[in-house]
Parts: structure tokens; sequence; C-alpha cells
């Protein structure tokens, strides 16, 4: 490993852009044997906004653990503003700001007092502590209760406080691991606006998400974690691009037995040219290709000669979601509930097809 | 992106020293406890109801028993100054598993600060709650009636035996803390060994008046040692009654042999904590 080509590899590169993030196949392999990520290598150039995607389980949390240090990792090469995560620990400690995935403020100090401890914590001269903390009280709209304790404090709230604690020394990096997780929609704007600006200040950011809405909304690139590899590498538009063609949903009035022949329908009669990708959704099926939108047509006239009543159908654009399906086969925020469930909650109009009836 | 926004950005930083590690945490602890009033107050409640009861309930029938026409008042306060030593020590933990359930403790481990300094300044706080109890019940069994005979270097050489008796039980709490990592069973398991500890030792009466099979016991609990040294201090008198040593003259006969024990003890405990705690806060195990 002591090669010259090797270390020249390893050393941030002096170009234009350093790079805030630079890892080389990094590998995790728990005590237990349980191998959480096998073989990531990243890029991350400083300035940047990144997100790091992936379903629950998939080596997201892991990862950022070793770039902030907290785990070292079994084989690879990890170097984070420059320093070495296994010999130069510290310093990475110094240069960035960590904001983990579950909420973590002091709850018996007031939101100033944890400021205050955050800046002791790392070193915030002590002229510039009271300005700093203001400064942070504001942004992060807690200036009215800055004096509250914070247990007395809402979710949306504490994550705001968390989010703050890990800037007080205006590191260039930082890290949020899922840090929307659980807030409301409202909350979670006020974040994600705070979490831009300080990223137009030029403060890289390194993001884990479930929400594609979120990565869509905030990042320039993404790679897509699954099962502890990378899998998909580009900005939001180029992995939207690589979906291949447009999204026809169609909304069906029957049930499961109407959706699987209205699939069938779709395979066995190349209306769609070669390989459309056929997906049984909530209410109807969804169905990508790039003759989605000339094919509509046809499509709806061969559902009612089969007798399938279709209540409703769009044309769209793919999301991100769409991109995770397309790469893994899975819905990235699909989580424990059952298609049993879903067809369940069908019912509920805000989840029915853009063109359905209401 | 400009150099101005890259310059906007370098961190100027005073360098963490060590000392300044400890204060932060020192001070976010006190803070802690300070917000908790119920907890300081009630970890007093129990010791003060045991001084009060046991010298208005037993005192009488003791004080007859005990040699050199001592009080039971005299005799009790520094079993007492060493119980709280044992309350405050066993919350120790629970603050830990509380930071590490929280995820506070991983927060901290993400800072620069010293991870030696982190627990330093947690431990620091509490042994000055231990040393402001130990004052209390001094100055309350004063009141009612006990004498120090050592006089007032006799009373801090006390206060000094609290600390070094709670070292120990701070250690042993800490790593139940790590072991469970669960707030209930540290409680549970710190609570099961204290109060019947306390009973099986020389702390409320002297050990020649208890039954063999609890003799044998409270040679071999290290509350005896920790109850021995302040009561040698508070009655000026050789009072072991565990083991017979005779080579260093009055006191220290009892001084020396339980100041053995109890730094062997807190070095002991104190290694595999701070074992513990590294594998817990190092970067290669989960």
């Amino acid at each position: 490993m002591s090669t010259n080509s090797d270390d020249d590899r390893n050393r941030p590169v002096d170009t234009d852009r350093r790079r805030a993030i630079e890892a080389e196949g990094l590998e995790l392999t728990y005590a237990d044997g349980t191998e959480a990520v096998s073989g990531v290598s990243l890029a991350v150039p400083e300035g940047e906004f990144f997100g790091f995607l992936g379903p629950n389980g998939a080596g997201k949390t892991t990862t950022i653990k070793v770039l902030a240090t907290l785990l070292a990792p079994t084989a690879g090469s990890v170097h984070v503003n420059g320093f070495d995560v296994e010999g130069e620990a510290q310093k990475i400690r110094e240069s960035i700001g960590y904001m983990a995935q579950e909420t973590s403020v002091i709850n018996e100090m007031t939101a100033r007092e944890n400021l205050r401890f955050a800046c002791d914590a790392y070193g915030v001269p002590s002229a510039d502590r009271g300005d700093r903390i203001e400064e942070l009280l504001d942004l992060v709209d807690l200036a009215a209760v800055a004096d509250k304790q914070a247990q007395d404090f809402s979710g949306g709230m504490k994550k705001r406080l968390d989010a703050a604690m890990a800037l007080v020394h205006r590191p260039p990096l930082v890290f949020l691991d899922e840090p929307t997780t659980g807030l409301d929609p409202k909350a979670r704007n006020r974040l994600w606006d705070y979490f831009e600006e300080i990223n137009d200040r030029g403060t890289t950011i390194f993001l884990t998400t479930q929400y594609l809405e979120e990565a869509d909304h905030l990042c320039d690139r993404l790679s897509v974690i699954l099962d502890g590899e990378i899998v998909a590498d580009g900005s939001p538009e180029t992995l939207k691009r690589e979906v291949g063609g447009e999204i026809l949903d169609v909304e069906l009035d029957d049930g499961t037995e109407a959706r699987e022949r209205a699939a069938e329908i779709v395979r066995s009669d190349g209306l769609f040219g070669d390989d459309p990708i056929v997906e049984l959704t909530d209410d109807g099926i969804s169905i990508t290709s790039r003759e989605a939108r000339k094919r509509g047509p046809d499509l709806l006239v061969a559902l009612r000669d089969a007798e399938i009543t279709v209540t409703g159908f769009n044309v769209r654009s793919p999301t991100l979601d769409d991109v995770f399906l397309a790469i893994t086969g899975e819905h990235v925020d699909a989580d424990a509930s059952s298609d049993e469930e879903r067809v369940e909650t069908a019912a509920d109009p805000s989840t029915a097809a853009d063109g359905g009836n209401p | 992106m400009s150099t101005d926004t890259v310059d906007d950005r370098d961190v100027v930083r005073t360098s963490n020293t060590f000392l300044r590690d400890i204060w932060t945490n020192f001070m976010r602890w006190n803070i802690n406890a300070i917000r908790n009033p119920f907890v300081v107050v009630s970890s007093l409640v129990q010791p003060i109801i045991f001084l009060v009861l046991f010298t208005q309930i037993f005192g009488n029938v003791v004080t007859g028993t005990l040699p050199g026409g001592i009080s039971y008042e005299s005799y009790l306060v520094p079993a007492i100054a060493v119980q709280i030593a044992l309350i405050v020590a066993s919350s120790s933990g629970i603050g830990l598993v509380d930071d590490i359930e929280s995820g506070v403790f991983q927060k901290t481990l993400v800072t620069p600060m010293n991870r030696v300094a982190i627990f330093l300044g947690k431990t620091l706080s509490e042994l000055i709650r231990i040393v402001i109890q130990v004052v209390i019940i001094l100055v309350l069994g004063v009141i009612l009636g006990a004498d120090v005979a050592t006089g007032l270097p006799g009373a801090l050489a006390i206060i000094g035996i609290a600390i070094l008796f709670a070292l120990w039980f701070l250690a042993f709490s800490n790593v139940i803390a790590l072991i469970t990592r669960d707030q209930e069973s540290t409680i549970i398991a710190a609570n099961m060994v204290q109060l019947p500890l306390l009973f099986v030792s020389s702390a409320f009466l002297p050990v020649s008046s208890m039954p063999g099979w609890v003799q044998t016991v409270a040679t071999y609990n290290p509350i005896t040692y920790g109850v021995d040294a302040a009561r040698a201090l508070m009655l000026d008198a050789d009072v072991m009654e565990v083991l017979d040593i005779t080579a260093f003259g009055g006191i220290w006969n009892t001084l020396v042999p339980s100041l053995a024990v109890l730094i062997v003890l807190d070095v002991i405990l104190g290694a595999i904590a701070v074992y513990m705690i590294n594998r817990a806060s190092s970067a290669s195990v989960q």
C-alpha cells in the first residue's frame, strides 16, 4: 500500500475544487460478522450538497459514522477534509459538524446553554462565542425560546437546536444523517431553508435521507447505496433520465385481479415496445417507457376491450422514487407497510392519481 | 468558489486544553444536577432518615453496648457519610446510560474534546456533590449530638475517605451501565447491592454483636473498610473489628488497612471502568 501511485491517489486532489471527502474501497464489518458496508468509494468536492440515498439498513449510517470518526473502517482508505480517518481523527473532529439520526440535545440545558456547551466542546474562541450563539439562535428560529430548557421543546425545535450545535465552529463540512425524519412538512421546510443557506455560504454538506423529495430538492449530486454498495451516482436530473422514459399511471376500479390482468395486457400486447417496466401500484398499474405518452390512448382502448374499468390516468416525468425502483426493484421509502395495507389506504383521496376522479 | 468564502469558513480554534475540557464537562453535569433538584434532594433524604431514625430508635439500646461511652450519634455519622458516597456514586452510571440512550454520548465523542477529560469532568461533578452532602450530614450529626473527636482536620479527612470510598463504587456503577446499557438495570443493580451491603457491614452496629456468618461477610465487604476508616477519624480510636492489626498504633491500626483496601479496590475497578469506557468510545467497536 505504500507505492507512490497509491499515496498520490489517496491524497486529496489539489485541483480547482478540493475534495472534502474521499473514500476508496471503504469496508466495515461489525464484530459479529455483519458486513454493513462493502467497498464504497466516494469523492465529494468542497462546497457540494451531496446526497447519500438508500433504504433502511443499506449502510448509510455506518458510512457516515466512519466518515465522522465514530467507527474505524475494516478496510479501505478514507480521507475527510484531507485528513486520514485512522491517523488524524482528532483533526477531522475539529473540522466537521455532525448531526446524528436521533436528535441529541442536553434536555436539562436551555437552548443557549446547549450552544455554549457546543462552543466549549469545539473550542470556539471566547470572543466569538456570544455573537456566534445569537447568530445561530436566529438562524434556526430559536431566539425567542433561547432560555427555555430543551426538554420542553417540540421534536422540530430540538432538531433545529441539534443542527445549530453541529455548526457552532463553522465547520467546512457538515454531516446530516436523516435530519428531517419524523418531522412535519413545515418543520422540514424550515430545516431545508437552513441547510441551503449554509451550503450557499460554502459549507460542504453530506446528507443521508430516505426521502427522495428531500434529495431532489437539496442535492447537487447523489449516490444510491444498497446492501452496502453504491449502485448509482449522478445529479438528480441525470438519474431521472436514466429511468428511460416517462411514467404512465393508470388507476383501476377493481381489485388485485384487475391490476394483474391489466399488467398482463401491457406485457403481451407489445404496445410499449421491447421492455416496458410494469408495476402494480396501490390503485392500478404504472408503466415506464419512452412510448408512455404516445401509446397511452391505445392502452386505454385495450383495457376497455378487456372490460377493465379505468378511473383515471396520468403521464408524468420520473421522480427519484422511480429511479430508485428502476435501480433496486424497491421503493426507497417503502417501509414495513405491506401491499394489503396500501390497497386499504388507496381509498384516501390524497393517494389517488392525478388524473383520478374526485 | 472565491478565496473569500474559504477564508470566511476557516475555523479559528482556541486549541482545546485538557483542563478546559474537564471544566466544560464538569459544568455541564453541575447544571444537570441543579436542574434536577429532586434527584439531588432525594439522594439526601434516605441518609438523613437513617441518621435520625436510627439514633432515635436504637440510640438508647446501642449506646450502652458501645465501648468507652461513645454516643450512637458519633458512631453512626461516619456510616451515613459512607452511605451518601454510595448513593451518589451509584447514580454515576445512570447518567452515562442516559447519555448513551439520548445520543449525547455519541455527540460528545465526535467533538475534539479529550475523552478522558469528558469522564473526569463528570466524575468531578459527582465527587463535589458527595463533598457537599457529606458536609451536610456532618453538620446535621453534630447538631444531633455527634462529636468529631479529631476536630476539623478529622472532619476533612472523613470527606477524603468518602471520596476514596466513592471511587470504586462509581467505577462499578459505570461498568454496570456499560454492560447493561439500560437505565433501569443500572438503577436496579446499584440499589440491589447498596442496602444489603450496608447492613452486613460495620455501618450500623458493632460487627462483634452479629452472628458468625455476618461477621464473615462483613470482613469481605468493602463498606466495612470505608465506614471503619471514617469512624476511626470520628472517634479518634482503633475501631476495626474484622482485622486484628496492631502494627501501626492507635487509629492507624484502622486507617492503614482500610485505606489499603479502598485504594486497591479503586485501582482495580477504576482500571476495569477505564477499559470499558475506552472500548465504548473507541472507533473500532460499535
